[in-house]
């Protein structure tokens, strides 16, 4: 066993963050918010940079022109790009590369930036719709590409491009896609999740840096436990986070039977933990972080909408559930198994 | 990225695997009542050591085999798989043992390691005190040094897990009260049946007896047993806290009761309760689940750095942190399963497991540094926050109990 991002992996997201922090930042996550009509404010780095950098089509076969690459690859670039509240949101790249595996030509124009897709769930709002130019919906059991009719309304994330869509009409892609569907849900998860880890982790640091910094009664306010100990119980939870995003981006790379479970752990644990890391940023900042000045608040509005999005926090526990409790049902021994003993105090426990 | 076992490894889990099967009847169950005697737990220990089983990361001179940490995650994972019951030595293999290794002399480590790999001797960690907990250093109990070299120790331990049935401890005591608190203790091997030894125990809140109070009174060792130099028992204490880090919720080991038997007894439950309880229990059973899910990569990302060389740093208490509170919930939510039975400390068909489980969590709170402890450590030590203004910084140990 190796549980770790290989050399390339980690060149790879030192490279992809240094492209995303020159490309993206919160002051322009701000400025969309302040834009005239926030709605259809356009985000950054944009489609454009992102498919030129390369980083976006990533999981894109190199022969139509992505990169070759894995998802566990798209993950580690996604976490950098939750880092800087970059928009759009790669979730979409990487579920129309597994949606339109197969199509050379609607791929190769996926790599190229000629087309720029979104796809459109049965329920909620589509993520990156308002700058998108043609949509990918499933019509009974049919994957369409189509046009389709946009209605915005005022966002709380402007970076997430989220309206309602009507699709209508389009070509049918591939017949009896209901599987590749959900795959490509599943992988749309796990680089959300990727990104909201970027977000909380980045929340952290700004938290843990003012904590040093600011002083009351004649001390810095991070050597105060209540703060000292929310700020711990936000680092213990982004690195269960981490491992999830990490274990569930390979799953769908190399074990596709733990994809269905591992990715609905990482959607579930990422609404949490960023809306814990988002309001522990706010409340660490005292006044200051309430103010439309502050970036806190964008933070903030990345979990409050992100945990919305490809199925609610809510659905992703029930699923999980479910799932864990179907596999205990099937190995289940017939007889009913005593329950456990109690931890003995050796058995955990001990000194100091 | 890997989850695979290496080709060794593979080969090390074949051999663990037959070993447990061969060996099955003997091993004892962990599930069902505990009813075993220490005697039993010592006869199976000797089983797993003469199996190769117990100790294997242990350098050969000590009795172990200079194998990896991987290697015993794998004895760990077996084990576990297998519902063997855990090592009656823990406290020795995890934490005295490792101090005598790192501190003790040739001569003590030749006497003591093999017999308490094989639980020939069973031994215990007298640190906590009823004045000094989490704030160890400020420990009373006191050994003098006499004309002959050798020292007496006076004084009170408590909360001695294992001691009643121990063969040795360790034992940290003052040796000089005129100096900063850390700085003036001195750690020694004490054998239990000593002269001046008593040792009562404490009935927990779970009902159990597992923990004791242990008096001292003019008990004699001699210079020989001392574990590190006089005055150095900190740093020599500073070794065994760190291999106890690993030990509890280290390589993301479950603490509590298994996630595995939590599913099967929800999933056979669930179906007792109306629709909308059973949305609430799902949520509930999920959000563990996914805690869970997340403490065990995060311990073998752990795993794969200690494999690589890399040292248990501070962030292994995160798993202890977050461990204990999602055995906490899974007890809570086990325990709501059983309907009426729910409010009893054992079941209609007479059964207490669950109720015991969720009787003994809180311990796990406490023992090995508490939540708060652990998350002043984290603060401090991964986070780089800024330690508290404390009180006792500057004086003398004497100066600070005025
Ligand atoms: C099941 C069990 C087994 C044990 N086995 C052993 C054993 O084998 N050997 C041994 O030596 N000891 C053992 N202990 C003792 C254990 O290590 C101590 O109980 C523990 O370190 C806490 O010390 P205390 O009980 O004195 O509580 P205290 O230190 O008095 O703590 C009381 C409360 O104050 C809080 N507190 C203390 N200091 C701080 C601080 N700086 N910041 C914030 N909060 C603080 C604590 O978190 C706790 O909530 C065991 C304990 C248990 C429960």
């Amino acid at each position: 066993m190796n549980f770790d991002l290989d050399d390339e992996q980690r060149d790879l997201a030192s490279a992809a963050g240094d492209f995303l922090r020159g490309a993206a930042s919160p002051a322009d996550a701000r400025a969309a918010l302040d834009a005239d009509d926030p709605a259809n404010a356009e985000t950054r780095p944009g489609r454009s940079a992102l498919v030129d950098s390369g980083f976006a089509t990533i999981t894109v076969p190199e022969d139509l022109g992505g990169g070759g690459g894995s998802l566990l690859d798209l993950a580690v670039v996604a976490e950098q790009a939750g880092r800087v509240l970059a928009g759009p949101s790669f979730v979409g790249y990487a579920r129309a590369a597994v949606l339109l595996a197969g199509d050379g030509d609607r791929l190769r124009a996926l790599a190229e930036g000629s087309a720029a897709y979104a796809v459109v769930d049965d329920d909620g709002p589509t993520l990156d719709a308002i700058s998108a130019d043609r949509f990918l919906f499933l019509r009974g059991d049919d994957l369409v590409c189509g046009g389709g009719a946009v209605t915005t309304r005022a966002p709380m994330d402007p970076t997430r491009g989220l309206a309602q869509v009507a699709v209508d009409g389009g070509d049918v892609v591939a017949g009896d896609a209901r599987l590749r569907w959900d795959h490509a849900l599943r992988v749309g998860r796990v680089v959300l999740a990727a990104e909201g880890l970027g977000t909380a982790s980045r929340a952290l640091e700004i938290a843990v840096d003012y904590a040093k910094e600011r002083q009351a009664f004649g001390r810095a306010i991070g050597s105060y436990q209540a703060v000292k100990h929310s700020l711990v119980d936000v680092y213990v939870q982004i690195e269960n986070l981490r491992s999830l995003v990490w274990w569930a981006a390979w799953a769908a790379d190399q074990a596709p039977d733990e994809l269905p479970m591992a990715a609905a752990a990482a959607k579930g644990a990422v609404s949490t933990t960023l809306e814990a890391a988002a309001e522990t940023l706010i409340q660490v900042h005292g006044g200051i972080g309430f103010t439309w000045e502050h970036d806190a608040h964008l933070f903030w509005r990345r979990a409050k909408v992100d945990r919305f999005l490809l199925g609610d926090d809510v659905a992703a526990y029930d699923e999980v559930a479910r799932l864990a409790l179907a596999a205990a049902a099937a190995s289940s021994d017939a007889s009913e198994p005593s329950a456990p003993s109690a931890p003995s105090a050796p058995a955990g426990a001990v000194a100091r | 990225m890997d989850f695979e076992d290496t080709p060794d490894e593979a080969a090390w889990r074949s051999t663990v695997r037959s070993f447990v099967e061969e060996h099955r009847a003997e091993l004892g169950d962990r599930r069902g009542r505990r009813t075993d005697g220490d005697d039993v737990a010592r006869v199976r220990q000797a089983l797993l050591y003469d199996g190769g089983l117990v100790g294997v990361t242990w350098p050969v001179e000590a009795g172990g085999q200079g194998g990896t940490p991987m290697q015993q995650a794998i004895i760990d994972q077996e084990l576990s798989r297998a519902g063997v019951p855990g090592l009656i030595n823990l406290i020795g293999i995890g934490m005295c043992g490792p101090t005598v290794i790192h501190h003790g002399s040739d001569a003590q480590k030749d006497r003591y390691l093999k017999r308490l790999l094989r639980a020939d001797d069973l031994w215990c960690q007298l640190f906590s005190e009823p004045a000094s907990g989490s704030d160890l250093a400020a420990l009373r109990t006191r050994a003098v040094q006499t004309e002959d070299g050798s020292w007496r120790i006076s004084g009170q331990k408590v909360w001695t897990t294992l001691a009643h049935v121990a063969d040795f401890g360790i034992v940290l005591t003052r040796t000089d009260p005129d100096v900063a608190k850390h700085r003036g203790l001195t750690m020694f091997v004490v054998p239990m049946k000593a002269e001046g030894v008593t040792v009562r125990p404490l009935r927990q809140m779970s009902g159990g007896a597992d923990f004791n109070e242990v008096f001292f009174d003019d008990v004699v060792v001699p210079d020989s047993e001392r574990l590190g130099d006089v005055g150095d028992g900190w740093r020599v204490a500073l070794t065994t806290l760190m291999s106890e880090r690993l030990t509890l919720g280290g390589g993301g080991t479950e603490i509590g009761m298994s996630i595995s038997s939590v599913a099967q007894h929800v999933a056979r439950r669930i179906g007792d309760l109306s629709s909308d309880r059973q949305a609430l229990a799902r949520q509930d059973f999920g959000r563990a689940y996914v805690d869970t899910l997340g403490i065990r990569y995060t311990g073998y990302r752990q795993l794969s750095a200690i494999s690589r060389g890399a040292f248990p740093g501070p962030e292994a208490s995160a798993g202890k942190l977050a461990g204990t509170r999602v055995a906490r919930d899974l007890a809570d939510l086990s325990v709501r399963l059983l309907g009426d039975d729910a409010a009893y400390a054992e079941s209609a068909d007479g059964s207490t497991g669950w109720q015991d489980a969720q009787a003994g969590l809180p311990g796990m709170a406490i023992a090995g540094g508490t939540n708060e402890v652990l998350r002043n450590v984290l603060g401090e030590r991964v986070l780089g926050l800024p330690p508290e203004p404390r009180a006792d910084k500057g004086i003398t140990f004497k100066e600070s109990i005025r």
